[in-house]
């Protein structure tokens, strides 16, 4: 049997191809992603992996640097006439991949698709962004005028990702084959070959504005596992993987072809408190269960250190941050004075909800801490898709409260989080069933309906204060995107998560 | 032979109604769809999308037209690839087919000789070795002997590529691994069914004609012995397609069972039921062939 067996191997292996790893050569860059996005219209999905994509193919008004700061783009320059006009002038001389010329139609073209106006069932899954956009405006060639019904402003944030596509191309050949066959922007590199399930080819654009990028192929593979992605990292068949996890760092760290890069990210982590029922309806005991938790330990024990501790969810790296509003101390001792004095010198016991997976680990460890302090905690961890009809829908909240990650959108303002979270408007997300705090939405409703950028600063300060006080969640921490990077390849994480990859440089 | 495939024509509407009745209710209770695909959205953008989608009829009614379309082939549109979920679990099919079809030509290559071996040398170290081998091929999990298999010979010795469908190296290490999870199985089959009829007297008949030994193994043992390996390849086909979801999901292979898990995870109803509907109807015709095989390899056996 074993010479039968080692028959078989060796004319296994001799009929193979002399070289089968594919040799990279220095002109392609390889990222290896969980999946590709099933469709490559910028304005026809909301997946983080499409826009990832997208950004490299697309160029959108506004661009933010490593920085993140605005940066001219399609859009040289930008001011507010008044309260609800934005005046934005064109870059000339742009072109498409197709060689046809950027123009403004384009631009009105691009904002009326998604905005579909006269329409009740919107196709775009964006249209929340920028639905505030009541009319886009051509003054003259080079200039457009955006009203927004009201004053908006997050305006500049939202059209950091606003694609602007070719109209009479896609008038043209439709908005299928624009989607996946014919799809066509101003970006750095342009569609050869989108193969589903497997990899999506990318050529640079040599017409690029910016000139052409320092990779002639992008190449996107989809590689589902994890482990794969490592194994490919490794030997040279991708280039680039992102979210790679606290346990698996050490090991590309340590490897001679491969780094990690990481940068803090929006992604804030939190403990939803329900306000309406014992025992989080007493203050006390709010404030008591975030003095029970060790922040700083999670992080350096449960994420390898790749994350920050948050004194209230709004991100330092978003508009309005108060940075004299400190982090609550891990103090498990005040705790317990605390839960004493609202009432419950036994402790008291609770039910906290979870759908987040993957920070199963960290969820576990808080309920401990939680339970150390006299708030004995029973950590329920659930599926995303029913968790998510228990919560919000079934029975409207989760007993006592739960713990999640919102990502802000991507959008770098105190509003994208405070709105959510704990404005109590029917039509809102969460606030409406946990947040129980007085004169909180009036001051979230003033910050946003105002373009007074120093002003909406000192409302967010005062929201910031308050909420430390009246804890509506326990404040836990925010998170950072690690990629692994081959060392063929010069790149750098970003804090808004995005592979901007005309960045990306040959090492030599 | 006209009655016969009248029965298996109803067998098979049965075992269409029976799938598609599963797959829809284990998809709706599983979850909403809309909350996933939407999920920092308003809640009234989330009702739009349920009632665009369909989501806001009462479930039977939902059932009903799923069965209606069913019927007529048709499975709706992908929630997220915006095309005919059919079409999309047709153009992934051939990948599934094509690996399934080479780990279970992998699997016979080994299991039949190294069976017909085992029970010819019954007792010999070969025997027991391969005994041992059965066994750890059983005990390992398809994930793990993909990744183990991948470190060797991908990380470790760089001769084959990690993972991928592009070329046909890279096609080896997926089959192996699938074929590794079968071959067991139909080893011990091949094993214990040529025990049974190696000492029966045709055989004895046949060697004492003077036979050459292993034309008696070969034609005269291994046609009768075959019977069992025939049923347990069929069954396992099903099994097989089960196991190719895992491996290709780890070597990346754009098949139909990746389209499921990820179908699964964004609760992509349409791909989901057109996908399980397909793989079930494979397995069907698939266990009709071996039923057809039956009667050509043993024509006593009347099917009724």
């Amino acid at each position: 049997m074993l010479k039968f067996l080692a028959a078989a191997l060796l004319s296994a292996l001799l009929t193979l191809p002399v070289s089968v790893v594919d040799a990279q050569t220095k002109d392609t860059l390889t990222v290896g992603l969980v999946w590709i996005n099933d469709t490559l219209d910028p304005h026809m999905h909301f997946q983080r992996v499409g826009i990832l994509i997208n950004i490299n193919m697309f160029d959108s008004l506004l661009h933010k640097n490593t920085k993140l700061e605005y940066e001219p783009s399609l859009a040289t320059s930008w001011k507010t006439l008044n309260d609800t006009t934005w005046e934005f002038k064109l870059r000339k001389g742009v072109k498409f991949h197709n060689g046809d010329l950027l123009t403004a139609e384009d631009v009105k073209y691009s904002f009326e698709r998604v905005l579909e106006p006269g329409k009740e069932q919107k196709r775009s899954p964006q249209y929340g962004n920028v639905r505030a956009i009541k009319e886009v405006r051509i003054v003259n060639p080079e200039t457009i005028h955006l009203v927004t019904d009201k004053p908006f402003p997050l305006l500049l944030e939202r059209l950091v990702f606003f694609p602007i596509v070719p109209k009479k191309h896609i008038e043209k050949v439709g908005d299928a084959a624009f989607a996946e066959s014919a799809t066509v922007g101003t970006g750095p590199w342009k569609l050869v070959e989108w193969k589903r399930g497997q990899h999506l080819r990318l050529e640079a654009f040599n017409d690029h504005w910016r000139g052409k990028p320092a990779f002639k192929n992008l190449v996107f593979r989809e590689i589902p596992e994890v482990a794969t992605q490592i194994a490919e990292l490794k030997t040279g068949g991708v280039d680039l993987i992102r979210n790679v996890s606290a346990d698996l760092m050490p090991e590309l760290k340590a490897h001679a072809q491969t780094y990690v890069t990481s940068a803090p990210i929006l992604r804030t982590h939190y403990i939803q408190l329900d306000m309406r029922t014992e025992p989080f309806n007493k203050k006390l005991v709010r404030q008591a269960a975030n003095y029970a938790m060790d922040r700083e330990g999670i992080v350096q024990k449960m994420m390898a250190g790749l994350g920050k501790p948050m004194a209230t969810v709004v991100h330092s790296a978003a508009f309005g941050y108060d940075p004299s509003v400190t982090v609550y101390p891990y103090d498990p001792k005040k705790a317990k004075a605390l839960l004493a004095q609202a009432g419950y010198p036994n402790g008291v016991d609770i039910t906290i909800h979870s759908a987040f997976t993957e920070f199963r680990p960290v969820f576990e460890a808080m309920a401990q801490m939680l339970t150390d302090s006299g708030i004995r905690t029973t950590a329920k961890i659930w599926d995303p898709g029913p968790a998510w009809n228990k919560f919000f829908q079934g029975e409207g909240k989760a007993a006592h409260g739960f713990y999640g990650s919102w990502g802000y959108y991507s959008v770098f303002d105190a509003d994208a989080i405070l709105h959510p979270l704990y404005h109590t408007e029917p039509g809102g997300w969460v606030g409406k069933w946990y947040t129980k705090v007085e004169g909180l939405d009036p001051m979230i409703d003033q910050a946003r309906s105002i373009l007074d950028q120093p002003r909406r600063r000192q409302i967010y300060s005062q929201i910031q204060k308050l909420i430390k006080e009246e804890a509506p969640s326990i404040f836990l921490f925010h998170q950072y995107d690690t990629l692994g990077v081959s060392k063929k390849v010069d790149y750098a994480a970003r804090g808004d998560e995005w592979l901007w990859l005309y960045d990306a440089k040959p090492k030599r | 032979m006209t009655a016969l495939l009248v029965r298996r024509v109803i067998r098979l509407l049965v075992v269409c109604a029976g799938v598609s009745l599963v797959t829809f209710s284990i998809l709706h209770v599983s979850g909403d769809p809309a909350a996933l695909m939407l999920p920092e959205a308003i809640e009234a953008d989330r009702i739009a999308l349920r009632k665009s989608l369909g989501f806001d009829q009462p479930l039977a009614t939902q059932f009903v037209r799923f069965l209606g379309n069913t019927a007529t082939g048709n499975f709706g549109n992908s929630f997220y690839h915006r095309k005919p979920a059919l079409h999309l679990v047709v153009e992934r099919m051939p990948t599934t087919i094509m690996l399934t079809l080479a780990a279970m030509a992998v699997a016979i290559l080994v299991a039949v000789p190294v069976g017909i071996y085992g029970a010819v040398r019954r007792n010999s170290v070969t025997d027991h070795l391969s005994t041992v081998v059965v066994f750890l091929g059983q005990s390992m999990p398809t994930f793990w002997t993909g990744i183990m298999l991948m470190l060797l010979f991908s990380v470790q010795w760089r001769l084959l590529p990690v993972s991928g469908w592009a070329t046909w190296s890279a096609a080896v290490l997926p089959t192996i691994t699938l074929g590794t999870f079968t071959a067991p199985l139909l080893l011990r089959i091949v094993r214990s069914s040529m025990l049974d009829v190696i000492n029966l007297d045709y055989v004895r008949t046949a060697r004492a004609k003077g036979v050459s030994e292993w034309r008696v193994i070969l034609r005269h043992a291994l046609k009768n012995a075959a019977l069992p390996l025939v049923t347990v390849t069929g069954l396992q086909f099903g099994l097989l397609l089960g196991g190719a979801v895992i491996t290709e999901s780890v070597f990346a292979v754009p098949g139909v069972g990746r389209l499921i898990v990820d179908g699964i995870r964004q609760l992509d109803f349409p791909v989901v039921q057109a996908a399980v509907f397909m793989l079930a109807m494979i397995v069907v015709l698939v266990n009709f062939a071996v039923d057809m095989l039956y009667v050509y390899l043993n024509p006593q056996i009347r099917v009724r």
